[in-house]
Formats: C-alpha cells, structure tokens, sequence
C-alpha cells in the first residue's frame, strides 16, 4: 500500500487507529457537532467489545452533553441492535462505537439518524460541514442533560422484533445443534441467549467472551474461520454461524463443516423472505448474479445500488424493498426489523427454513445454481484511474456498461466490477461467470489494464 | 463572549463557565494533559461536585486518562478532601477534581492533585499549562489504555482516618447545626451521624446541580443569611457553612453572632500552636493581624505569602510539615500539615468543636479571649491596563506606611493595614482593611475611592 490511511473523517464519519491518530479529542468533537446536528434529545450510544471502546464512548458522551443531548448508554451491544433501540425508544439519533471488521487496533463511530438509520448522503455532507465549521451548540449548566444506562432493554426490543418474523415454535421444536463463533465480540452473549433460549438451540460456542480480544480476524471470512469448521465436525452440528466485533455480518457454515459463500447465504436470505412476501429486491453491484436467478423464480426484481450499506439502505428505502443486502460482505437488511445489516434475522430465517424443508443446510445451499466469483485487489497511482477504466471498457465493446459506482460491465456469460476504494489507493476487483475457465479470462483481462 | 472573560485557564487549573467559555474539548484537552504530565501509567482518582456539568465533563477527563493510559477510579460526587484522602489511600499517581467550589452553579473547574493527593506545584502546574498548551499527548495504542472502575469505599475510609485524629463520639456532645449550601459535605455529615453518633442538624442538604440555595461563599455576610439566626433558634452549639467541595468552612456562634471568616485560622492557629508552640504559621498577606497577636502568645511566626492556595502550597513546600503548624487563608480554607497537607473544611470544623470540648468554652466565650480587630472588605471592577497607575496612586496617597509588594499593595500602619490586590479569578480588584478596635471605615472608603476612580 502506497500510503497507510490511518485516520479518516468522511461522510462516512470518522475511522482510524485509535492512539496518535483516532484521539478521544476527535471522537468529542465528532459527537458534538452530531448533537448539535440533532438536537437535544436521547441519543443512545453503544459500543463493540474492542478495548478502546470504553474510551471512545467517554469521549463521545461528553461531546453529546456538551451540545445538550441527553445520553442513553447501552454499553456492549451490536451495531442492529443499537440501531433497533434508537428507533424503538424515538431518540433523536444514535453512536456505535465501532469499526465493524477492522482489526482491533482501529476503531470509528458509526451515526444514526432518529430512526437509528445510516444518514443519506446529503444529510452526511451536512453534518460534515458542521465538524469542519466547529461551530457546535454549547450547552449551559442548565441546559446539560443527563446520562441513563440501559443495558438491558436492547436486546429483547431487537430480539422481538426479529421473532415476529419466523415460525419460533417450529425452530424450537427441531432442537438444533448449532455452532457460534462470536469473535469475543458485541454479539457475544446475546447471541447466547438468542440461540440457547429462545430459539432452543444445542449451542456448542466459541469465542463467545466479550472481555477477550479478538482471537481470529474480525470479518468472518472461510479462511479464518478454521476453528469453527472443526467445531461443526466435532459437535456434529446442524449449521454454523460466524459474526464480525459489532454482529451486523453473518457467515454461515453447514453441517460438512464447509462454510458458505456469503453471497449463497444472502440468496438464501433472500428466497425466506420473498417466500413469506413477495417485493423488490436490493443488492450491491458486487453482489453475485445468484441473487438475481432466486428473485426471478419468485417473479420479483433486483436494483443494483451503490456498494455501502448506507447506499443499499437508500436505495431499499426508495423502492420499498421486502429485503436487501451486500453478498460479499455478509450483509443482511430486512427492513421489517429494521434497516440494517443484522446477522440475527439471517441466523432466524436460516433455522426457519431448515426446520420448514427438513433439509440438511449443504442440501440447501446446493439448490442454489452455481456460480464462479473472485474478489481481488489492485493498487494504482492517483491520476491513473480514469485511463484504467476506459481501457477496461475499450475490451468490452459489447458488454452493458453500468458506472453508478466504479465501472460494471455485464457480458453473457458473466461481469467484471471495477471500484476505487474510498479508503484506501486501491481499485477493488471482482468478476463473476458460469464456469471457472471463464472466470478466469474475465478476470485476467481486467488485471490487464493494471 | 458577550460577559466578558468566564474562561480561565492559569496554574490553578481550567475555569469557567460551561456553554460559555469552558468546552468539552478543552476538559478533555486538560485530562489528557494531566495523563501525559503523570509520565508513568498508573491510577488517577476522580470525583465531582454536584454540577450537572460535572457528569459532562466526567466523561471527557475519563476518556482523556484513559486514552493516556491511566486507570481512573471514580468516586463520583464528593469532596475534594476525599479525593485528595483517596489518591494516598489508593496509592494514586494523582487526581482530578471537578467542581467550582463557591463559584456559583453555572461555573465549573478542574482542579489537580498529584501523588499523596497534594496540591501541584507551581513548576509541576506550568509544566502541566506547558503541556495542555502545545496539545501533544501521550495518546496509547488499543492495547495500552486504562480501564475504569468506581470506589464506593472513600467516604468510610476518610472517615476512619478522622476519627483517629478526631474523638467523633465525644463531639457527639454538641449539637451542630449545618448548612450544607446543596454541596459534598452534606452525605459525609450525614454518614459521620450514622456511624459516630454526632449531632450534625444539616440545612440545604439535598445535592442540587442547577442552582444552590444560596451563593456558596463562606464569608460571615452569608452565615449572617440563614444559619446564624437558625443556630440561636434551635439553642445549637455552633453553626458551620460549607461551600460546594467542602474545603471551606465559615461559622456561627451559639449566641447566632455570625463570626467573621478569618477567626477560623485563627482558632485553629491558637489550638495547634498550643501544641505545638515556635511552629510557623503560613497565611497570605489578606488575612488578620490577630494571627500575629496569637502567634506571639507561644512563640510562633506568621509567614505572609501572596494571595491564592498556589503561594501557600510552594511556601510549603520548603519547610518540614512538623515544623508548621497550620497553613491557611482568611476565606477558611485552613490546613494542617502535619495531619494532611489538605484544605478540609470538615477537619477544620472537627478541629474547632474539639477547641470547644478540650477548653470547656462555648464559641462566644472563647471568641471573646481574642483582641478585638475589624475588617472591611470590598470589591470594584476594573480596567486592566490601569492597574499599575492605580498602584502607583496609592502609594504616593500612603507615604508614611510601611509598604509589602508581595501581592498587590499591603501598607501597615501600628494597629492597621490595608491591602490592595488584583483578583486571580475574576477581573476585579479587592481591598481588604483591618484595625485594631473599631472598623477603620475612613481608611477604607479613602482607598475604595481612589480604587473607583480607575474603574470602567
């Protein structure tokens, strides 16, 4: 990597290495123009299980009281379900502390609106604006709010939600033997509880401590997730899941002890929930054309957003979709609970639908038609993109061109996704076809503008 | 800023007025300053008044310490002796304390200690000014970062270290009303009831955030206010008025005769000195001469210094704490070291009630054994770039006294001074005059009016 972007402050919000680059002083200062830019009100803040959380959520509160807002802190909790309670409690907003699948030695705030939604792009700018102009409401002695801590309520109030969604007795009845890698992180003990108690699962857990530092990468990736695949086979397991440190991503592994392509187990997601309603479908221009084959056989149509899972908010948002998503990364949004990315709805629909067919989840999995997908990366010198794109564009006459985010171009048998990532110097690669040989020379040919 | 100057950030610490001068990002600057100033990791005590402030700026001086790698114990809402009994008790690196003493409730404050719960010195808090100002702090990787706990155990802790020093259950004898003026001595009175049998009858004893009773000063005028002729109502003992942290401490007589604030020093001076008679006694320049009078009686030595605890504690520091026998100011923040190198109204109270026991006497009486002086106390806003002409007046008006340039302008006459001085906190001057007798209210008002005359 050319140059090691160790502190960010976008629209996205603000993301670094936590010591000389992410300062509890720029955490303050972030959450006070946040309450200034939402006025006083409850805003609830939580935080993943990384050990700078605690700071960062110190810091965060007192920049809120110091704009005025009162602060309902939910200590340990997952980015959904904090996001669930913002909107179940009508708070003015909501702060996780977190930097999702990042290694431990980052962390970032990730901002709510009061319906404990990413803000739209034009609302970020804003707030943006506000950080740089430092011109934030200062609240008087009189007008400084106070603290609650609620613990407690957000996970029931998430929990609840999600139940509503799924024939509960029908999974309790099967009592099935499930494995859980929980990163040591926000997920940790609820995701316990969920699988455990209400929904009368044999838990067989690992990792699952929230004061322990993450023992395995922080996304949940086949290649780091060694230890849960020897659980499934030691504990003969009906299915498998893994969370990222703030339990909005959900991988999945099935009784082989394989574990899913995330993009299978979003079209798995995908087929519950068109099967229980029928609707508009939204996903990343990433996400893998096995999304589309699974809508189509349920009649209903795929929009292709922008990747980010604020862009796919938006976009479900706009078409009123019935579910949504980002395959790659392991993304579910079911708005019904709330929209979000939110690996318990996908642990509940999966179970569901286990129960349902009575089948085994690889029996599942292989129902879904197959496709070869690669994900790859390419650095690039700044200036140097736009001749890339073209190039890449000049060998494709042919293909349907899509440039919403980056470059797509779809062929007959298969497409190439090009995108600068927003945080780093690097162009984000992937390709997908029907066969393998076929893969490989779309994938060749676009490292070629390289 | 429209009111003028409600930011002050000098030796003494940050102080201001919340919303308006004092910000989150400049509590979290100084924490973060104070973390990098300790150098070592290691334990930082914490505590509040009952600001509603305070909770703001708790956050900020937490994540400040913890991100400099500090564990904070918090002890939320208490005085500032015990946090400063705390800090020893813990074996701390330091402490802060957040709260803005008799300022009143829209102020707030962060105030340092360092090991042993001391007061910083006038090097350590340039070092610590040195270090907020060039905003470069010791900021710990992830891995490295404090963790924070609470400590409910402080108030029973420093209340077994009183009652080594002091027979609690003998002063149970007396009963004391107290106005708490809605600040920290209120649940330490309370559990000193609870565990020792004392009769401490508080007034204004809910912890309020937004506004107090009363202005939280402790001068004679407020004992005047509402204690004073409560003490005489209900036939108690003695009368005490706390300020918000209870360092300080102001008093009434069982006869309802609200007594002056600088006899607290006094009092003390003449128990410890009897004592411990040829010991020093370190006051500033402001404060009675009565102290001189008592000192004579057994040999001991006042040392004037200038104005504000920051004078006294350096002057301290070049003695042996048992060659003092109390340390103090006119406003009844009053020390002893060899005890506790701590202003601590609630000691500074025990101590008197003891005078009391150990003499036989009630309060008039043994106010009555002193000489008779007369103070007179005023305040006048004023223009800063006036100051030395101002100063440069008064001396040529004064020929014939003996003038003292240690803080301001002192100029003694037999029996009489008067004291002139720029206020540390506030843009005002102060002028302190005192005789032997009657109130010297010629001399005054003569100062007081030339003082005007340079006033905005």
């Amino acid at each position: 990597m050319s140059r090691a972007h160790q502190l960010k402050i976008s629209v996205s919000g603000i993301r670094g290495v936590v010591g000389d680059f992410l300062t509890p002083n720029l955490a303050c200062a972030f959450a006070q123009a946040f309450g200034t830019y939402v006025g006083p009100g409850p805003v609830v803040v939580g935080r993943d299980t990384r050990a700078s959380g605690l700071m960062i959520e110190h810091a965060v509160t007192s920049g809120l009281l110091a704009a005025g807002c009162e602060v309902v802190k939910v200590g340990i909790a997952p980015t959904p379900t904090i996001q669930v309670y913002v909107d179940e409690i009508r708070a003015s907003g909501g702060i996780a502390v977190t930097a999702s699948h990042n290694p431990p030695e980052y962390n970032a705030l990730k901002l709510f609106n009061r319906e404990g939604l990413f803000f739209n792009n034009y609302e970020r700018t804003e707030l943006l604006d506000l950080y740089h102009q430092s011109e934030f409401r200062q609240a008087t002695n009189d007008e400084i709010r106070r603290v609650i801590s609620d613990p407690d309520t957000p996970p029931r109030r998430h929990i609840a939600r999600v139940l509503a969604h799924v024939d509960v007795e029908k999974i309790r009845a099967r009592r099935f033997r499930v494995a859980l890698d929980g990163v040591n992180g926000a997920g940790s003990l609820m995701s316990q509880h969920f699988l455990r108690e209400v929904l009368n699962c044999e838990l067989f857990a690992i990792s699952v401590d929230p004061t322990k530092p993450f023992p395995r990468e922080a996304e949940p990736k086949p290649e780091v997730l060694g230890d849960l695949q020897q659980l499934i086979r030691d504990n003969r397991a009906d299915i498998a899941f893994a969370q990222d440190p703030d339990g909005d991503r959900l991988a999945v592994g099935d009784e082989t002890g394989r574990i899913l392509d995330n993009d299978d187990v979003l079209a798995l997601a995908v087929d519950c929930a068109l099967r229980k309603r029928k609707g508009p479908v939204v996903v990343n221009l990433t996400s893998s054309s096995v999304i589309d084959d699974v809508v189509a056989r349920h009649g209903c149509r795929v929009y292709r957003a922008p990747v980010g899972e604020a862009n796919v908010v938006e976009r479900m948002k706009a078409a009123n979709a019935v579910i949504g998503g980002e395959g790659s990364n392991g993304g579910i949004i079911f708005p019904a609970v709330q929209y979000c990315r939110d690996s318990y709805l996908g642990m509940a629909f999966l179970l569901e639908r286990l129960a349902e067919t009575g089948s085994a989840m690889s029996e599942l999995a292989g129902t879904l038609p197959r496709y070869y997908r690669r994900l790859g990366k390419m650095s690039f010198q700044h200036g140097r993109l736009g001749s890339m794109m073209q190039a890449l564009e000049a060998l494709y006459p042919g293909a349907k061109t899509d440039r919403t985010d980056g470059l797509k171009l779809t062929l007959d048998n298969g497409w190439i996704h090009v995108r600068a990532s927003n945080t780093e110097p690097i162009l984000r690669v992937a390709a997908e076809a029907r066969t393998e040989s076929e893969l490989d020379e779309l994938y060749r040919k676009a490292e070629s503008v390289g | 800023m429209p009111s003028g100057r409600s930011l002050r950030i000098s030796q003494v610490g940050l102080r201001g007025i919340v919303g308006n001068g004092l910000t989150a990002a400049q509590v979290l600057d100084f924490a973060a300053a104070f973390g990098t100033f300790l150098d070592e990791p290691g334990t930082v005590v914490l505590g509040r008044d009952p600001r509603a402030s305070g909770i703001m700026m708790r956050e900020g001086v937490v994540a400040g310490l913890l991100a400099t790698g500090h564990n904070v114990v918090d002890l939320g809402v208490t005085s500032t002796p015990v946090i400063q009994h705390s800090i020893r008790r813990l074996e701390a690196r330091g402490g802060i304390s957040i709260g803005a003493s008799h300022n009143s409730a829209e102020w707030n404050a962060l105030k340092f200690y360092g090991s042993r719960g001391s007061y910083l010195s006038s090097g350590e808090s340039s070092e610590l000014l040195d270090i907020y100002h060039l905003k470069k702090f010791d900021f710990k990787e992830w891995h490295a970062l404090g963790q924070l706990r609470e400590d409910g155990a402080a108030t029973d802790a420093y209340l077994d270290d009183l009652s080594k020093t002091f027979d609690l259950p003998r002063l149970a004898r007396f009963r004391v009303l107290v106005d708490c003026a809605n600040g920290t001595s209120a649940p330490i009175l309370r559990r000193i009831n609870e565990r020792f049998g004392t009769q401490f009858i508080l007034i204004n004893e809910p912890l309020e955030g937004r506004a107090f009773a009363h202005e939280p000063v402790t001068t004679r005028k407020m004992v005047a206010l509402q204690l004073a002729p409560l003490v005489k109502l209900v036939g108690a003992d003695a009368g005490f008025l706390f300020d918000i942290d209870s360092d300080r401490v102001a008093f009434s007589t069982e006869t309802g005769h609200a007594t002056s604030e600088e006899m607290v020093l006094v009092l003390l001076s003449d128990f410890f000195l009897e004592q411990g008679p040829g010991k020093i006694v370190i006051t500033n320049v402001s404060t009675t001469a009565l102290l001189e009078d008592v000192a004579e009686r057994y040999g001991g030595q006042v040392v004037r210094v200038a104005v504000g605890r920051q004078s006294a504690i350096d002057t301290l520091t070049g003695y042996r704490a048992e060659q003092v026998a109390v340390v103090g100011e006119g406003t009844g923040a009053v020390m002893r070291p060899s005890f506790r190198a701590i202003y601590d109204g609630i000691a500074s109270m025990l101590a008197i009630l003891t005078i009391m026991d150990r003499r036989g006497q009630t309060l008039s009486r043994l106010l009555d054994g002193y000489p008779q002086y007369s103070i007179l106390k005023g305040k006048i806003p004023l223009k800063t770039h006036l100051i030395p002409n101002m100063f440069q007046e008064i001396e040529d008006r004064f020929p014939d006294g003996r003038f003292n340039h240690t803080d301001g302008l002192r100029i003694d006459w037999p029996g009489r001074w008067v004291h002139v001085r720029v206020s540390q906190t506030e843009p005002l001057i102060r002028v302190i005059c005192e005789q032997r007798g009657d109130a010297p209210h010629g001399l005054f008002n003569e100062v007081m009016d030339l003082v005007r005359s340079y006033a905005s």
